[in-house]
């Protein structure tokens, strides 16, 4: 996508979403869902996406948990119980701010 | 394929040489650029590991792993400060509330058996000796803390509010401008207030100095996962 700052607000949404749907996941497996689900269209950055996690890691609505995987320790995150009330209003939120931009973009000009 | 332990041990120099001091953000950007190389190698079996690592290292941007590194540790002062309320708030319930009242009141009992002129020096002096005290426990942690190998995020923090030196100055500070607690003085409530104001710095720098630094193993552990894994 040419213009990634018109989804950068969305980012902390995209996570918690994500992370509502697949229980738990670290960063790198993050990256590439979002790259997967959008057909390559979105892409976050490494370095946004790490902020992101460790943010809402300290304001309580993520939770870490370590695994040995192969010969390396990982991270993964999931949601916590504040993290998962949380998702239901940002996600409301955020269709909200769908709507509002679509109706903008898209005025509906017909006389009611 | 998968990376040798060699390079895993690699990609661990990278991040320190690449200003990543703390074990845990070098653990967590370890394992994202091994994902990394190990998929593009895979995709481009021509690379050698290097190349692989150039090509991850650069998807960070131009500042690398600065924001990373930034991001975390604003986050852990956040995670510090819960912390310290924690215990902090401890102060302000039965019975520890008791002990904060009867220290205000001896205090204030002092203040007000001294003239203005001298009872002025009083809270500068008292949070002065507060910290002396404290003294001998900063070197017994200190030499705890340079025991050991590997530096992890929180416990730099807790070491560093635990630095007393800082707070000597602003003891020193109120005992070289003692004019400025004079006109609180002037009257019982207002000494009242000075006395439980001192009181709770106390508490606050006991807090910062003694309580949470002897409680760091069992932060460190609760706060990371990967604490008792390494």
């Amino acid at each position: 996508m040419a213009n990634s700052k018109l989804f950068k607000g969305s980012l902390n949404t995209i996570i918690l979403k994500l992370l509502e749907e697949k229980g738990k996941m670290y960063g790198y497996e993050i990256t590439q869902k979002v790259k997967e689900l959008t057909k390559g269209e979105l892409k976050i950055t490494e370095g946004a996406l790490y902020p992101a996690l460790h943010k809402l890691e300290a304001e309580g609505l993520l939770e870490a948990e370590v695994a040995k995987v192969d010969n390396r320790l990982r991270k993964y995150y999931k949601l916590t119980e504040k993290g998962e009330k949380e998702t239901v209003n940002r996600l409301a939120e955020l269709e909200e701010f769908i709507r509002s931009m679509h109706n903008l973009v898209n005025p509906d000009w017909s006389i009611q | 394929m998968k990376l040798t332990q060699d390079q895993i041990q690699e990609l661990f120099k990278f991040t320190r040489k690449h200003y990543v001091e703390y074990y845990d953000v070098q653990l967590e950007l370890v394992d994202h650029l091994a994902n990394g190389i190990e998929e593009v190698m895979v995709q481009r079996p021509q690379l050698t590991f290097k190349e692989a690592l150039d090509l991850e290292f650069k998807k960070f941007g131009v500042f690398g792993f600065y924001d990373v590194i930034k991001k975390k540790s604003d986050a852990m002062h956040k995670r510090y400060w819960k912390i310290f309320f924690r215990f902090y708030k401890e102060y302000f319930k039965l019975p520890k509330v008791l002990m904060l009242f009867a220290a205000s009141t001896l205090l204030f009992l002092v203040l007000r058996a001294l003239p203005v002129e001298t009872s002025k020096y009083i809270p500068g002096l008292a949070i002065l000796i507060v910290l002396v005290l404290f003294l001998i426990n900063v070197f017994r942690n200190r030499r705890k803390q340079r025991s050991k190998t590997r530096k992890w995020l929180l416990e730099d923090m807790i070491a560093a509010n635990g630095n007393i030196f800082i707070y000597l100055n602003f003891a020193l500070q109120i005992l070289l401008f003692p004019n400025l607690i004079k006109w609180p003085l002037g009257s019982p409530l207002g000494m009242f207030m000075v006395s439980f104001v001192v009181v709770l710095i106390g508490i606050l720098f006991h807090v910062m100095v003694n309580i949470i630094p002897h409680k760091t193993e069992e932060l460190l552990a609760e706060t990371y996962p990967e604490y008792k894994m390494t």
